[in-house]
């Protein structure tokens, strides 16, 4: 048997986390270089692993590994990696390990914070590699109480309210995620939690929409979709920088990848039924997400309603039924990750200066802040899909695989593409009005009367540059990463395709077509044949 | 020759390269780097110049008949979805290039006197070095999905170097403004694009082209669709090419620096527009519908823009409209179908207003000695007057461009505006009056502006005027002071405000000032010469893809050119002769003429009402849906998911009297629920 590569990822963080309390500390300083070297190695562990056993070609899991865990539940211990997940298990390492140096500053209580970041490290891989149903179920959940522990320890003044609400939404959700997977384990003659095994059971049409709608409500709650999103901006509102970027970067793709992975991997003949639903909710986020962004007045808030509408794309690329679509979803989820991480570490770097969200209380703090006004700049710009920078190339990519999808009629496409496109108009408008009230203009004499505004120190620009590397390189050559995944979402994509009865039966009518046509070539010839 | 053709991807990565490196080093090293100034300058100059000395060989090579050149690799690919990136090298393109570098050289080395006290004089190169590079990237591209990228990144710059002094809140609005109309713009642009593809399945001009009439011909797609993708890919040009409606970003854009305004916002990026018009002829030329909506747009653009110009008090926001009137003329020669004009005509006017732009500049720098670094007084043409007296060069080079776009011969825009003329005469006489008349108007204009200028006294040691000026300007803006930080360097207030603009008099710029201004005069007059109509090199050149040139065989008529040119040439001498009476000799009292119109005035002076109406009806329309959104997202979207929460818990509450624990109790849920499932499913399935 091949070296279990993924589980050592899984559990060298959370190994390494359990010996934090023996390290002899003193002021938080060896925790952290002791975390970051962690998180550095697990990654490149990852790198590693993919490089050397990875193959891009391969549709199917690779880096399997399995073990009987508890045989009379057949429950097992057993993760892969397809192009699916992979992306986002580099990102999770990716993140986390940045996340752990934006955590430098933190002061209260450095122990536990790292132990808790450590352990979401191995806790969020696992999500994205498990191939087992309760496992599945198991580490999502596990995933939460970290979450909530560094929301409400280290969070702002309204820390418990958000982080009640955000253990209650996504705890409810998980319940149904409970009940849709005993379900499917427990249906036909065999019980098994294996998913590809589920995949494979043939589920009745009403059962199918059932359980959709249960998985659908639980990944709803985190990608997260209207109206179940109530709970981010709370959360976010509340958090510090790394958990922003673990939040943004990393959880909000959790209930994306979810939802490909179970509700369209899965359960496709409902997908086929619900396709409509998750492109007219993405259109809603888009757009309901981008004016309640504008709106805000607290920065947090704000960049958490634009990773709302921004999460709205990976719907529409979802159920697109095409290639393009799916590839773009995935792209946008692996975008947003870097985009929306370097955004909110950047609110965090400028609230630790301004020491207040309200953007009222900014204004012309660009002058002493020249580094992180440019930071701001260009991640904000990479934000609202600048070319040049990923989050281009992902919505380019969802708004092509849509509008060139022949699964809908086309007067749905043209209603989807407008009022998705109005979200392109909209995003500039809140993110530029956001630069130009924090740092545009003449300076706020009441700020820069009671706080220091320094610049940004080399750690913070390191982080910046470290996130932009990526997104400047997927956005210069996109085929870099959709290269990774390409042959995973097309066999996704065919499977979905399959179930689609209208598609089913334009096949049909293009292959008789083809067919008549192949005829008709040959009739001709037929003559000269017996002439 | 082919090693030329091979390499010419270096042409926009040579700016690239210089901006990413002085870029970089600002960022690691912002005070070293911000210390050796010039020779930043230097380095980013010699990288454009080399594109230059690249963009004039591209361009020898295809006059010598050197065929079109196309290299592409594959950039995105999902399924049997492929999308390729590269660079064509043909004749428009060869011809944009060099526009494009020729201006930016000279534009940089101008800045270099214009931009000399500002400490952001290293971050101002990058910029423009950046900008070139968008922009030779877009005239090079060989498909639409490459054009719309590069079409948003000169976007951005644009944004970027409008908000270059970005403590000046003016400024601030104004590049917020500009990127958000040109994102109204691209919406229609990328919707166009999106349409076509789903159609034709090609971003490929001439592919998309022919698809689209076949598809139009044989009935499979009606005339008003491809007609609605093809307005919605010229909503990109409206935006981009300031046409009406969506010209409201174009003046306000000239608060950043001179230099870009020149570049910029003038001869360049602008100009976007016109050239994409031009590149997605194969599918414009076929459908009549849009082809007269281009062609209209235009006229009114040109028409509305001259008429605002002519009340503008500030010398840049003139400048500004007429660039607007200008690009009307290029749009609506195009809609007539007069490719080859209408792009003879952007080449004209890309010289001749870049160094009206930049004489424009150095004006303001002029009187910044004199008035202090207060745009509100150093850009209004009120306090200057008399210039010519002190600034010799300036005021010829002003002149000449003055000349050139009023249209008299033999200076380079008579040739093109005559050209557009007549073409539009053929196509439709209404469009051709409205030409006419516009070109009367700028006749007036530009000479109003000359001769507030440069001739008559000097006013602007007049302490009445300014200080209406300035009551003037504080008016709107409530809580800025006037005297916020100058256009030149806006810290130098902050230490000794006053101490040295007490000159009484403006002083003539330094060479590498002028330079650019002498320079840019050599093409502002000959220029026209390559495109006149009994010899028209130009359009043997640059002519629509597919058409046959014409021209050469079917003789030239003089009687015709006599008509259509001595008509122009006949209403600019109209507009000159009224523009010396009223503001030379002041036979006239401009003022009277005011009172007797004063609706008209009005209307003019506040920009046909476009920004207020745009205000009321969007920006404070969109706040208001915004902050609706909000609250029913705060009170009733969160409230009613928080009270199902509540009321779930308090029926949990009241539930668990009857239970022993709560986890039973979920356990037992959960069992029931799966039984029910399992049972329904059994049923159903």
């Amino acid at each position: 048997m091949a070296f279990p590569w993924l589980t050592t990822t899984i559990l060298l963080p959370v190994a390494a986390a359990l010996l934090l309390p023996i390290i002899p500390d003193k002021g938080g300083k060896t925790v952290r270089w002791y975390s970051l070297t962690v998180g550095l190695v697990n990654f490149a562990i990852l790198i590693y692993a993919f490089y050397t056993q990875y193959d891009f070609s391969q549709p199917g899991l690779q880096l399997v590994e399995s073990y009987t865990w508890i045989d009379q539940l057949d429950l097992k211990w057993s993760v892969g990696v397809d192009g699916l997940s992979m992306p986002l298990v580099l990102l999770t390492g990716f993140i986390t390990t940045l996340a752990t140096l934006a955590a430098w500053p933190v002061t209260l209580k450095p122990k536990l914070f790292y132990f808790l970041l450590l352990c979401m490290y191995g806790g969020q891989i696992a999500v994205f590699a498990v191939q087992d149903m309760l496992l599945f179920f198991l580490v999502w959940e596990l995933e939460l109480i970290p979450v909530y522990l560094l929301l409400s320890i280290w969070g702002g003044k309204r820390r418990l309210y958000a982080a009640t609400k955000f253990i209650l939404y996504t705890a409810g959700g998980s319940l149904f995620i409970l009940l849709a997977s005993l379900t499917m384990a427990f249906y036909g003659d065999t019980v098994t939690f294996d998913m590809a095994a589920l995949a494979a059971k043939p589920y009745g049409q009403t059962l199918q929409l059932f359980l959709y709608a249960g998985f659908f409500i639980a990944y709803a709650v985190k990608l997260p979709i209207f109206p179940l999103h109530t709970w981010l901006p709370d959360a976010h509102g509340e958090a510090t920088a790394p958990v922003h970027m673990l939040l943004a970067g990393i959880l909000l793709k959790m209930g994306g990848y979810a939802l490909i992975r179970m509700n369209a991997g899965m359960l496709p003949d409902a997908h086929a039924v619900f396709a409509p639903v998750l492109v007219i909710l993405g259109i809603v986020n888009i757009v309901y997400a981008a004016l309640t962004s504008f709106a805000q007045r607290n920065l947090k808030r704000k960049i958490a309603y634009s990773s709302i509408s921004h999460m709205g794309f990976v719907l529409i690329g979802i159920a697109s039924f095409t290639d393009l679509g799916m590839s773009g979803a995935v792209l946008q989820m692996v975008s947003h990750g870097l985009i929306g991480a370097s955004l909110f570490f950047l609110v965090g770097a400028t609230y630790d200066r301004t020491h207040t969200l309200m953007l009222d209380e900014m204004g012309g703090v660009g002058q002493r802040m020249p580094r992180i006004f440019s930071m701001f700049t260009v991640c904000s710009l990479a934000s609202l899909a600048l070319p040049g920078m990923s989050g281009f190339v992902a919505e380019l990519t969802i708004f092509l695989g849509f509008s060139t999808s022949d699964a809908y009629s086309l007067d749905f496409k043209v209603f989807v593409v407008i009022l998705a496109a109005v979200g392109v108009i909209l995003t500039p408008i809140y993110l530029l009005s956001m630069l130009r009230e924090i740092f545009y203009g003449p300076e706020n004499q009441e700020l820069t009367s009671h706080e220091k505004l320094v610049d940004a120190e080399p750690r913070e620009v390191f982080i910046i540059a470290c996130l932009m590397l990526p997104i400047l390189g997927i956005g210069l050559y996109p085929k870099s990463l959709t290269e990774i995944y390409d042959a995973t979402t097309h066999s996704l994509t065919s499977r979905l395709r399959a179930s689609v009865p209208t598609l089913v039966a334009q096949k049909e009518q293009s292959k008789s077509d083809a067919l008549t046509a192949a005829t008709a070539a040959i009739a001709p010839k037929l003559p000269t044949l017996t002439r | 020759m082919e090693p030329l053709y091979e390499y010419a991807w270096l042409i926009p990565v040579f700016p690239l390269l210089g901006a990413t490196l002085v870029g970089l080093g600002l960022i690691a090293f912002n005070q070293q780097v911000n210390r050796l100034r010039q020779l930043n300058a230097v380095f980013i100059l010699s990288t454009i110049g080399g594109s230059l000395v690249m963009a004039i060989a591209l361009l020898w090579s295809q006059l010598q008949g050197h065929e079109a050149f196309l290299r592409s690799i594959e950039w995105a690919s999902a399924g049997d979805f492929h999308l390729s990136m590269g660079y064509t090298i043909d004749h428009l393109s060869a011809l944009m290039m060099v526009i494009v570098t020729t201006v930016a050289f000279l534009v940089m080395i101008y800045t270099d006197g214009y931009m000399s006290h500002d400490e952001s004089y290293v971050r101002f190169y990058t910029y423009l070095s950046l900008f070139s590079s968008s922009m030779l990237g877009l005239v090079v591209s060989p498909n639409l999905v490459q054009i719309y990228i590069f079409w948003e990144l000169v976007g951005m710059c644009s944004y970027l170097l409008i908000g270059f002094w970005y403590d000046r809140r003016p400024a601030a609005d104004a590049c917020q403004k500009a990127f958000v109309t040109n994102r109204v713009g691209d919406f229609g642009l990328l919707l166009g694009m999106l349409a076509l593809y789903w159609c034709t399945g090609s971003f490929e001009f001439d592919i998309m082209g022919s698809r689209l009439t076949d598809l139009v011909e044989s009935g499979a797609l009606s005339a008003g669709f491809a007609t609605l993708f093809a307005v919605l890919v010229f909503l990109g040009p409206v935006a981009k090419s300031a046409q009406f409606p969506l010209h409201v970003w174009l003046p306000d854009a000239m608060e950043g620096p001179t230099p870009i305004s020149a570049l910029i916002h003038a001869a360049t990026m602008v100009a976007a527009g016109v050239f994409l018009i031009a590149r997605m002829f194969p599918v414009f030329e076929d459908l009549p519908g849009v082809m007269n909506i281009i062609a209209w747009t235009g006229a009114l653009t040109a028409f509305m823009g001259a008429t605002i110009a002519i009340t503008q008090n500030d010398i840049k926001k003139g400048l500004a409209y007429s660039t607007i009137s200008q690009l009307g003329y290029m749009v609506m020669a195009m809609g007539v179908g007069a490719y080859g004009a209408g792009l003879f005509h952007l080449m004209t006017h890309a010289y001749f207003k870049a160094m009206l732009f930049l004489g424009s500049g150095s004006v303001i720098h002029g009187m910044e000695e004199v008035v202090g670094h207060t745009p509100v007084l150093a850009q209004d043409m009120r306090l200057m007057g008399g210039l010519r007296k002190y600034m010799p060069i300036t005021s010829t080079t002003f002149l000449i461009g003055t000349l050139a776009i009023c249209g008299i011969p033999p200076f380079a825009g008579f040739w093109s505006k005559d050209e557009i003329l007549a073409q539009s005469f053929e196509a439709n006489p209404a469009l051709w009056f409205v030409g006419w008349l516009t070109a009367g108007i700028t006749a007036f204009y530009m000479f109003r502006m000359y001769f507030s200028t440069f001739e008559g006294e000097f006013r602007g040691t007049d302490a009445t005027i300014r200080e209406q000026l300035l009551a003037a300007a504080e008016v709107p803006t409530t809580e800025v002071p006037a005297f916020g930080p100058g256009a030149m360097d806006p810290h130098e207030l902050e230490h000794g405000h006053g101490d040295h603009h007490h000159s009484s008099e403006p002083h003539e710029s330094p060479l590498t000032m002028t330079f650019p201004l002498m320079a840019l005069a050599v093409p502002s007059v000959l220029i026209g010469l390559v495109g006149t109509p009994f010899n028209n090199i130009f359009e043997e050149f640059v002519h629509a893809p597919g058409e046959v040139v014409e021209a050469a065989e079917h003789g030239f008529d003089w009687a015709e050119f006599l008509i259509m040119g001595g008509s122009s040439v006949g209403i600019g001498l109209i507009g000159i002769s009224l523009a010396i009476l009223m503001y030379l000799q002041r036979k006239i009292d401009p003022g009277m003429i005011v009172e007797k119109i004063k609706t008209l005035y009005n209307f003019s002076l506040n920009k046909w009402y476009f920004d207020d109406l745009y205000d009321t009806a969007f920006v404070q329309g969109s706040r208001r849906l915004a902050r609706q959104v909000m609250e029913v997202d705060f009170r009733i979207v969160d409230g009613a998911v928080n009270f199902t929460g509540f009321a779930t818990l308090l029926s949990g509450e009241s539930l668990k009297y009857f239970e022993n624990g709560r986890a039973q109790f979920y356990a037992l849920i959960v069992f029931g629920a799966v039984l029910g499932f399992v049972v329904v499913s059994g049923l159903t399935g």
